[in-house]
């Protein structure tokens, strides 16, 4: 039989409320943590965002960090909440049992890098904040504080970063390779987003009014929330208190455009079919779902669409909770996650805050209900390149889970494997994408996109059933240019093709709308180990039957200006380009 | 009028990386999305920022720019009439 996963702990770092009880009472009251920013160091304050209560300072003071040692507000944020969540769960020590940290962010140390950038080019002072700059040293910094965890990694697929991070934290557990998960995300506010979004010309001015017709766009927000997930019998074994089970999820690819989502709806659509089929429900079992609804124009168009094509006539109670937190990109998953638990757990349905105008043909939001029984609840986290995810948490054992044996007798073997290393390589490109296409592809996408359509076509697979990207440090190339940018020209005008192009998962997206393919698609960035994770999950999707062949790719790029950071603190021989695209496929 | 519709057409080349192309190839009335030229949504957000970086000018909603970047002809109308620099 399949196990059981459940939530045993939780913790939650947001703009309203940096505990379970504080984030209850601003939910029930209706108080939204959205308004001028306080403390991120930006000109913008034309824009709202949902900014967590507290200086990084405040954050060093509570964990007992030294005030002089620079710590990303990403990082303070994420320990924050991995804290509440193993004490709650009372996890504190091994006992002999795999303790993993599956973490999702995308900013990583961006703020300590934004704030210091000019600087590295001057003196070394600050120079020891690029080693904690890339996504994976964000998650291994918090699993250190703890001394705990066997093993730790990240997920980046944007906005569904720590929605990834929870349905991996059950898998990993549902295959015997972990005991116990602490499964979430954390993102700080940077001018580097903020502005990014700006430039998309997608941020509201006003207080975001998601599923609204006169909605106008999103406000960023920030935070951290991580949940205990362990199997049902060894909960019950330690005597750990059940809050809930993660029952079902679903990851798909839209596989439409960078920053757009289809007009159908197709990758949310399929994300949320595929988490009622693996928690054995069927739409009319699903008594709230928390939308991603950002507030956009597109989102919200696509997610209602989708939502109809899911729910039909049955269609549960639906809001956003962006109107209380904003929208916290990378940790927005486990944040509402968390938000849907204490919903469950207090009998009440979060309102949509600012709804007033339907939008003609769209979905009507729930303006919240108090004293009802929450049975299924259900998640969605949708990201940039159409990365999206839908999670299932139920009140009770769901009895008809969808049983995904993973079977000893499938085999994976490597069709196919092409490495890219000499920039030269990439005029071949012209070959497999059409000019219009690849005018705007950075450096990285066009040796990600070359290498991957050479070992498809070895492989003889048209469209993969999984993608699976690992890169340590993303679209670096785009990263600088930008951060350059933010340095020699302000606050102003940053170019929207770099922002769109600067995301770690913006590589497996381009390859999944150049493919057409709508499967399983995740990016790992956890520094050397990236690779490492990318093949355990295929490993993982093959071994169960979900997926007969995945694309794995390691794509990582370097820029003059990185080089010279990373030589003057130690390490050198970079490569400027390395990509390795591997098909691998099922051999039963 | 000439002059503005050349500048246009060189600084969008630029900024949109139509890496193969001239202003020669850029006809002054044909459209520059969809059937035409092919530009897309990414590409409108672009302009904008052109048009706010050359010429002091702040389109605050992509929506505006539907009717403005039709074509190289609408452009360099609408530039002439807002510009502020």
């Amino acid at each position: 039989m399949r196990k059981n996963i459940v939530i045993t702990g939780a913790g939650i770092v947001s703009a309203i409320g940096c505990s379970k009880g504080e984030v209850t009472r601003s939910l029930l009251e209706r108080r939204t943590g959205i308004g001028e920013m306080q403390y991120l160091e930006s000109v913008h304050h034309e824009l709202p965002v949902g900014e967590v209560k507290m200086s990084s300072e405040e954050m060093k003071r509570r964990l007992g960090i030294d005030a002089a040692k620079e710590v990303s507000r990403t990082v303070l944020m994420g320990m924050m909440a991995v804290e509440q969540a193993l004490k709650e769960a009372r996890v504190e020590r091994k006992d002999g049992r795999r303790i993993l940290l599956v973490s999702g962010t995308t900013v990583g140390g961006m703020d300590l890098t934004e704030r210091y950038y000019g600087s590295f080019f001057e003196s070394d002072e600050h120079l020891d904040c690029m080693k904690t700059h890339d996504c994976g040293s964000s998650t291994q910094q918090i699993a250190e504080r703890f001394r705990l965890f066997d093993d730790s990694t990240t997920l980046s697929t944007a906005c569904s970063s720590s929605a990834n991070a929870l349905m991996l934290g059950a898998r990993l557990i549902e295959t015997g390779q972990a005991d116990i998960v602490v499964a979430g995300g954390t993102e700080a506010l940077t001018r580097f987003h903020l502005n990014g979004f700006n430039a998309l010309m997608i941020l509201d001015r006003q207080q975001c009014r998601p599923f609204d017709a006169t909605r106008a766009g999103l406000n960023l927000g920030e935070g951290a929330a991580y949940v205990v997930l362990e199997s049902e019998t060894a909960a019950r074994e330690r005597g750990a208190e059940i809050q809930a089970w993660f029952s079902g999820s679903g990851n798909a690819c839209d596989a439409f455009h960078q920053t757009a989502s289809s007009d159908n709806g197709e990758g949310a659509c399929l994300a949320m079919k595929e988490a009622l089929e693996s928690a054995g429900l069927s739409p009319k079992d699903i008594d709230y779902v928390n939308a991603h609804g950002t507030g956009t124009p597109n989102n919200d168009l696509s997610e209602g669409v989708a939502l109809q094509r899911v729910f039909g006539t049955e269609m549960p109670p639906v809001s956003s909770t962006k109107s209380f937190t904003g929208h916290a990109t990378s940790a927005s998953g486990s944040i509402e996650t968390v938000i849907c638990l204490l919903a469950m757990q207090q009998g009440f349905i979060p309102a949509n805050l600012g709804w007033q105008h339907p939008i003609e043909g769209g979905i009507t939001p729930t303006l919240g209900q108090e004293g009802c029984r929450l049975r299924h609840i259900m998640c969605n986290s949708f990201g940039f390149g159409g990365n999206d995810t839908s999670l299932i948490l139920s009140a009770e054992a769901p009895l008809g889970r969808k049983e995904t044996v993973a079977n000893e007798e499938r085999t994976v073997e490597v069709a196919a494997r092409v490495e890219i290393t000499d920039e030269a390589a990439l005029t071949e490109i012209k070959n497999y994408v059409k000019p219009m296409e690849a005018r705007r592809l950075g450096r990285i996408l066009k040796s990600a996109l070359l290498s991957s359509l050479k070992a498809l076509e070895e492989a003889g697979v048209e469209t993969p059933d999984a993608i699976i990207t690992a890169t340590s440090l993303g679209c670096l190339e785009n990263s600088v240019q930008l951060l350059n940018q933010l340095r020699d020209e302000g606050e102003q005008g940053l170019k929207p093709t770099w922002f769109m192009q600067s995301t770690h998962n913006t590589i497996g997206s381009a390859v999944a709308i150049h493919t057409g393919c709508h499967g399983y698609n995740a990016t790992y960035t956890h520094g050397e180990d990236s690779l490492k994770w990318a093949l355990a999950d295929a490993e993982m999707l093959i071994r169960s039957g979900r997926a007969r062949s995945v694309l794995v790719g390691l794509h990582d790029e370097t820029t003059p200006e990185f080089c010279d950071i990373m030589s003057r603190l130690g390490k050198r021989d970079l490569k400027p380009l390395h990509s390795i695209a591997m098909v691998l496929t099922c051999g039963e | 009028m000439e002059e503005l519709e050349l500048e246009l057409k060189q600084e969008i080349i630029k900024v949109l990386n139509l890496e193969d192309m001239t202003p020669d190839d850029i006809e002054t009335d044909a459209p520059l999305f969809g059937e035409g030229l092919g530009l897309d949504s990414i590409d409108v957000l672009e302009i904008i920022v052109l048009l706010e970086k050359k010429y002091g000018i702040k389109l605050a909603n992509p929506a505006e720019g539907k009717g403005i970047f039709k074509s190289i002809a609408t452009i360099a109308d609408y530039v002439s009439k807002n510009r502020k620099k």
